[in-house]
């Protein structure tokens, strides 16, 4: 019978099932580790919620554009910059500096070529975030946001390579 | 069914199924954030590209064969039949006195006036309709004989316009017009087929 509908992606096998699980938990796990073994006594943190959502991009769906490595970390880095400014210059009226620092994330990160989703996530962090991430200032882009999206690549170009299945990058820049 | 399609060029792309395009998703392991709706737009587009890229140059006035001459009429089909055997034609293009085309003549038209479909029926007839022929021949004019109204094809006419044509009728060659309708040239199947860009050369 001839089918022609809308539809979502077929569901992934078990094995990238396992593959995506897997990835996902050494590349959070490394992030954790990071931070416990070399933050800890600092001011610094290294796991923000944005990471998470990163993970699921770069071990469940590493075909993604939005996935490879200009997009996580050039989108990660534009993103807190803007989040770390729209703070900045905003903070006295919050709700201005959340919905400025989103909106803003995306069109730099559109004009730059570096979607990356979790950068939205990152940008509103930097406004929403404890008073140690706001201490942190600009700093907050090199750390926690750059050096754990860097984390998360380099895990990802190990592990998901392991698997016959998949290649990661597609591309790097 | 879409409700956006991207209105291709070419109405000749094959639409394709959920089955196609979830067989095509699947032989790729991972997850393609992509929606079964865009991967067939982007295949549409895409294909509509490639074809336009592969067949955008190909114009029936290029691959005509132009100076065969053609008959009138009002001719005994007899001397039409002398033209055209003189020359190894198999059929010509019918026109007026202004060159307008009213009809193509061809081998089958022969065949069919002497009661045959085709060359074999023709010739294992009882020995006796033998006779008959010649007189046949003598008496018809060719516009007693010819198919009418011709199946032509404009100068300008692209790849779709030449494949729709030659589908639509089971001749071999048509002739060519300007955009008024006169004849510049006969198109044959085999030149078309020759230049299209698809399988082994």
């Amino acid at each position: 019978m001839l089918v022609i509908s809308r539809g979502s992606p077929p569901r992934v096998s078990i094995s990238e099932v396992w593959w995506s699980w897997l990835g996902a938990f050494l590349g959070i796990g490394a992030v954790a580790l990071v931070s416990q073994w070399f933050l800890v006594g600092t001011d610094l943190v290294l796991m923000i919620g944005s990471l998470g959502a990163s993970a699921v991009l770069v071990y469940g769906a590493p075909r993604s554009p939005l996935a490879q490595p200009r997009n996580l970390i050039g989108g990660h880095m534009l993103s807190a910059l803007i989040g770390v400014l729209c703070f900045q210059l905003l903070h006295p009226v919050p709700g201005l500096a959340e919905a400025v620092a989103v909106a803003s994330a995306i069109a730099l990160m559109h004009l730059t070529r570096t979607l990356h989703p979790p950068g939205g996530a990152t940008a509103l962090i930097a406004v929403i975030g404890s008073a140690e991430i706001h201490e942190l200032g600009y700093l907050y882009v090199l750390v926690p946001t750059g050096l754990g999206a860097a984390i998360l690549l380099l895990v990802g170009v190990l592990v998901n390579n392991l698997s016959a299945t998949r290649r990661y990058p597609e591309y790097w820049l | 069914m879409t409700d956006h399609p991207p209105n291709p060029r070419s109405r000749f792309i094959p639409e394709l199924t959920d089955e196609d395009v979830y067989d095509a998703l699947g032989r790729l392991p991972g997850y393609l954030d992509i929606t079964t709706d865009d991967f067939r737009d982007l295949y549409r587009l895409a294909y509509d590209h490639a074809l336009g890229r592969l067949m955008g140059g190909l114009k029936a006035g290029d691959l005509m064969r132009r100076g065969l001459e053609p008959v009138r009429p009002h001719w005994a089909l007899r001397r039409a039949m002398e033209q055209m055997s003189a020359r190894q034609l198999k059929g010509a293009a019918v026109t007026d006195a202004q060159g307008f085309v009213v009809g193509v003549l061809s081998e089958t038209d022969i065949l069919r006036w002497l009661g045959a479909k085709t060359f074999l029926e023709l010739i294992t007839q009882p020995t006796d309709r033998l006779v008959g022929w010649d007189a046949q021949l003598r008496e018809a004019s060719v516009q007693q004989v010819m198919t009418t109204p011709a199946v032509t094809v404009r100068q300008d006419a692209d790849y779709e316009a030449m494949l729709s044509a030659f589908r639509g009728h089971n001749g071999r060659r048509m002739p060519v017009v300007d955009k008024n309708g006169r004849l510049v040239g006969v198109l044959a199947r085999k030149d078309f087929l020759a230049a299209c860009p698809f399988g082994p050369r």
